[in-house]
């Protein structure tokens, strides 16, 4: 078949099956492994973006959980400590409390042991006084009477006695004779 | 001390070899001129039609460029088992340098794939990617200069098998039937219809790569026939254009493909007139 510009079927059918058997080959050797190679490496990249996406989610739910603990402990810990306050001021109340009574019935029952001692010692005292002033006045009694002086005492005692009585026994009878 | 002593014969040294340098290329562009075989519009004239230069392809005359198309695939393709075998198995997460420029070789056609096709891009990333692999290494291929033997008995250089219509056109075709293929089995006899409108695509695409492809075959034909300016020139001409129209070639047909490709696979939005009856319908 002539055709102008030196045209001709035969050879460009030679030209197809050239850039066919090229073509086939390419794909085959280059472009498919090496597009395969990328879309791994692309899809391993996505899945480590995915990985780290998840896990940066993960980080975040995890400080937010952490800051919530943190947030509720501190809640817990300050109303623990208020708590515990209460607690030691109503123990020490308590203490003083306690305290103070121990100590009142101590100085009550100080009290009453310094009476009581105080009795013993007076009553004690007093004895020993007695027993002083006796002591005393029969020492000084000692030292002044005698068996004759009592004598001479009594028999002066029983005169005065019966002057005494004659006194009043004259006094009656005049009052008997005014009446 | 020792460095001056130096200096003078390093710099006598360089002049020495700058001489030769100088005298070698005075005798070679002194000589004269080859014998041609063929006047230059002759040449020209065959770049263009490789009407004349015919070389043997298991016992068919075919063009040149058939002979440079398959010796291209050979190459790429003993290139990619290569690369198959030795390098693509020891990829690493990080990339070497190597490593990097395969990946954005893959990434840069299938990322063009999926932005000018949203909705159905793996087949046609693999597509642009071998299309434009092919183009770009093809049209380097150039540069090497191998030879083969014409019919003839000439010794010829391999053109860049693009620079061949034949070429263009098996390209600028099977482009064209990717897209209405893709059209018709995602958007049925419509979507068929729809790419169809587009006829005059197959020959834009092959005429613009033939064209491109041509105009860098030619300049290289020209400055190449003639002794005098094969030395300086090929150099900046040669190479400068050829990588320049490979890259740019590569990506004009890579773009093409995509945005018609995702053209012919965009779901299609239902009729309005159906839609405006069904609604008379109802109501």
């Amino acid at each position: 078949m002539n055709l102008p510009l030196n045209i001709d079927l035969l050879q460009i059918l030679l030209h197809m099956l050239n850039f066919v058997i090229l073509a086939g080959g390419l794909y085959l050797l280059l472009y498919s492994p090496i597009c395969k190679f990328i879309d791994g490496r692309q899809k391993a990249f996505e899945e480590a973006e995915e990985r780290n996406r998840l896990t940066e989610e993960e980080n975040l739910r995890l400080k937010n959980e952490y800051l919530l603990k943190i947030s509720s402990a501190e809640a817990e810990i300050a109303e623990k400590k208020k708590a515990a306050e209460k607690e030691w001021a109503d123990t020490s109340a308590a203490y003083i409390r306690e305290a103070r009574e121990k100590a009142d019935a101590i100085i009550r029952a100080a009290e009453t042991e310094a009476e009581d001692r105080k009795e013993h010692i007076l009553e004690s005292v007093q004895t020993e006084l007695g027993e002083l002033v006796i002591g005393a006045a029969h020492k000084l009694v000692s030292d002044t009477v005698t068996p004759e002086r009592d004598c001479a005492l009594y028999d002066e005692f029983i005169r005065l006695a019966d002057e005494k009585l004659a006194e009043e026994k004259a006094s009656h009878r005049k009052t008997d004779h005014k009446a | 001390m020792k460095n001056k002593t130096k200096n003078p014969r390093l710099v006598i040294f360089i002049v020495w070899l700058v001489l030769i340098a100088l005298l070698t290329t005075a005798v070679i562009l002194l000589l004269p001129p080859g014998e041609k075989h063929e006047t230059i519009k002759e040449v020209m004239r065959d770049g263009v039609l490789h009407e004349d230069n015919k070389m043997s392809f298991f016992s068919l005359q075919v063009n040149p460029g058939v002979i440079s198309a398959y010796t291209v695939t050979a190459i790429l393709l003993l290139t990619a088992v290569i690369i198959r075998i030795f390098i693509i198995p020891r990829f690493k997460t990080v990339p070497g340098k190597i490593q990097a420029v395969l990946e954005w070789m893959v990434e840069f056609f299938r990322g063009m794939a999926r932005q000018n096709s949203h909705h159905r891009s793996g087949f046609v990333g693999a597509y642009i990617f071998c299309a434009g692999i092919y183009i770009f290494f093809s049209t380097l291929f150039e540069l090497f200069g191998f030879q083969w033997t014409t019919t003839a008995g000439h010794a010829m250089t391999l053109p860049a098998p693009l620079s061949d219509i034949n070429a263009a056109i098996a390209m600028g075709v099977m482009s064209y039937s990717i897209i209405l293929g893709a059209g018709l089995i995602c958007g049925g006899i419509r979507g068929g219809l729809g790419v169809l409108k587009d006829f005059s695509l197959p020959i834009s695409m092959s005429f613009r790569l033939f064209g491109a492809l041509l105009s860098g075959l030619l300049v290289t034909e020209l400055v190449y026939y003639y002794v005098t300016l094969s030395f300086v020139l090929p150099v900046v001409v040669g190479v400068m254009f050829t990588l320049l129209h490979a890259a740019i070639q590569t990506y004009v047909l890579a773009t093409l493909v995509s945005i018609f490709y995702g053209e012919a696979v965009e779901p299609k939005a239902p009729r309005e007139k159906k839609t405006k009856k069904k609604n008379k319908a109802t109501e």
